[in-house]
């Protein structure tokens, strides 16, 4: 199997417009700003923004300003020639400056394609929270075709008229903050993030991306169920050579939903008898839906390069049978990370990091 | 490289005056709370997978869906209600076009890998199809559904087969994929078929 190497990476969310900006943050353990947004017939829901940098007002022009500098960070230059994965769920953000328009995904590749000068296909994947897992996947199986040897994979989840009351309306928001696999877990806190993962199968790099899986289950179309997250585990374990027992740390999903993130335990607990580390980012970063997959890693591998570890203020509901960890493994060579999202799509990747 | 059989396509373009009847009629009853467009996504992919004689999709296979509007008219319905602070769940959930993959895998009984991935060239979109099939011992379902303008819904059913040894030639006209053309596979810069005699 040709190796693919997870070669750079940038990140820009709550904790700042880089990834420098957000170890900073974190390490200051200074809260990030959290903006609380009304809602009609909802209250207050809080809402992780990515701080204003002076972009210009309007969707376009600061998702210009930000997707322009996330990919630059990311070294996009280095591989334009190459395939460019754009994952977003927010679609309609760039239409609501087209009042009249209607959502149009080859115009939205095109105009972000032409943002990052890129002379390579653009490709543009949409499935909510697995947007931007499944555009890893479906950049690494490109480049393992050989194709080409560069592809950059673009998460953009942008504040938009619809994603907020959309996510109030189906009565999933936390009013308050995000409590993954607490007890008191009361929905998701949302968040904006444009992450930048790039790929080549040329440059060498620590960290090697192994196999995935992607598992839809129609019969639950608005959640998770806890036989597809085993299959996931299962199935991205298979394609990757290993076996539960070799998987040292798993980025769940865990978004403080009371459903998704019992399911989500449950299919873990079947999928591996002896449980590896847990990590949660959404209490750092919200959840960033589309971008969630792209922003987790970039964030999680800077966190496991600085040896930061998250600090969870909630205890684990015992109920899960799970814990998330109090501190990094030992020995950290695999992660497998994990996202779960609307289409009962449930889908992970395996990383690898080479020995020092 | 893998060679792929075009085992059964649903060429729905423009889609049939009476396709809403029609998928009703396979399913027993109108289809609830799915939105025009998925409806026409998944009458084209009922329509292939019948066309190949079966009524589900194979386990082993993988599912790539397109387009490039989307869920328009659902997406039209939910701004007109957030303008309103009246946002309906149903309506927001119309909007992903996730939902159409929930709905195939549950009306095809089949649970699996389904994505939902766009690019303006049909061919390219292809090409990656073939890279996401290599991983799936049953190969793919591959389908375009739009809504705006004149509908359509179009689908292929594509299955790994030996090298029937027929005469290759490069092809830049996604037509076609749609007819004539009975085993496709990714050359090496450019997707190749072999005509139907």
């Amino acid at each position: 199997m040709k190796p693919v190497y997870l070669v750079d990476r940038a990140l820009a969310s709550v904790l700042g417009l880089n990834l420098d900006q957000a170890m900073s943050g974190l390490r200051s353990s200074a809260a990030p700003t959290t903006t609380a947004y009304r809602l009609v017939g909802h209250g207050e829901v809080p809402y992780r923004r990515i701080p204003d940098a002076g972009h210009s007002s309007g969707w376009d022009a600061r998702a210009r300003a930000l997707i322009t500098q996330v990919a630059a960070d990311a070294g996009a230059a280095q591989a334009r020639h190459g395939a460019l994965f754009i994952a977003t769920s927010c679609q309609d953000g760039n239409a609501a400056e087209r009042t009249q328009g209607d959502v149009d995904f080859h115009a939205l590749s095109r105009r972000i394609g032409d943002w990052l000068d890129w002379l390579g296909p653009v490709f543009l994947i949409s499935s909510a929270c697995t947007s931007s897992m499944l555009a890893l996947l479906s950049a690494t199986e490109w480049l393992r075709a050989g194709t080409v040897a560069q592809a950059l994979v673009l998460g953009v989840e942008l504040d938009n008229r619809l994603t907020l009351p959309g996510f109030a309306a189906l009565q999933l928001l936390s009013p308050s903050r995000s409590k993954p696999f607490a007890p008191q877990r009361d929905g998701l806190v949302l968040g904006e993030a444009v992450a930048a993962l790039r790929l080549s199968t040329q440059q060498t790099a620590p960290w090697q991306l192994w196999g995935g899986a992607n598992v839809v289950d129609g019969t639950e179309p608005t959640s998770a169920s806890a036989k597809s997250v085993t299959q996931m585990c299962q199935r991205a374990l298979a394609a990757s050579g290993i076996t539960a027992t070799d998987v040292d740390l798993i980025k769940v999903q865990a978004a403080g939903s009371p459903g998704n993130d019992a399911c989500e335990a449950e299919g873990l607990r079947a999928a591996f008898p002896r449980m590896p580390a847990l990590v949660s980012l959404k209490p750092l970063i919200g959840h960033c839906l589309g971008a969630c997959g792209a922003a987790e890693i970039a964030l999680l591998l800077e966190c496991l390069e600085q040896g930061y570890w998250p600090r969870y203020p909630d205890a684990t509901d015992p109920a899960l049978g799970v814990q998330l960890a109090a501190q990094a493994p030992p020995q950290l060579r695999r992660v497998l990370a994990a996202t779960l999202g609307f289409g009962g799509s449930h889908a992970a990747v395996v990383l690898e990091r080479s020995p020092p | 490289m893998t060679v792929y059989r075009i085992r059964a396509r649903c060429v729905s373009q423009p889609a049939t005056a009476d396709w809403r009847e029609q998928l009703a009629s396979r399913l027993g009853s109108r289809p609830r709370r799915l939105g025009r467009w998925a409806e026409l996504g998944l009458y084209g992919a009922l329509e292939c997978v019948a066309a190949d004689a079966e009524s589900t999709l194979s386990q082993q296979a993988a599912l790539l869906l397109s387009s490039q509007h989307g869920p328009a008219a659902a997406m039209r319905s939910a701004r007109a209600q957030a303008h309103e602070d009246l946002l309906l769940p149903v309506t927001f959930l119309q909007t992903q076009p996730s939902q159409l993959l929930a709905t195939l895998s549950a009306q095809l009984r089949w649970c699996g890998d389904a994505r939902f991935i766009t690019n303006p060239d049909p061919l390219a979109l292809l090409s990656l199809a073939l890279a996401i099939a290599a991983g799936h011992a049953d190969g793919l379902l591959l389908g375009w559904v739009n809504e705006l303008g004149s509908e359509s819904s179009l689908w292929l059913r594509l299955q790994p087969v030996a090298d029937p040894g027929g005469a290759w030639r490069q092809t830049s006209d996604f037509g076609t994929l749609l007819q004539g053309a009975s085993h496709v596979r990714q050359g090496q810069s450019q997707v190749e078929v072999i005509m139907n005699p």
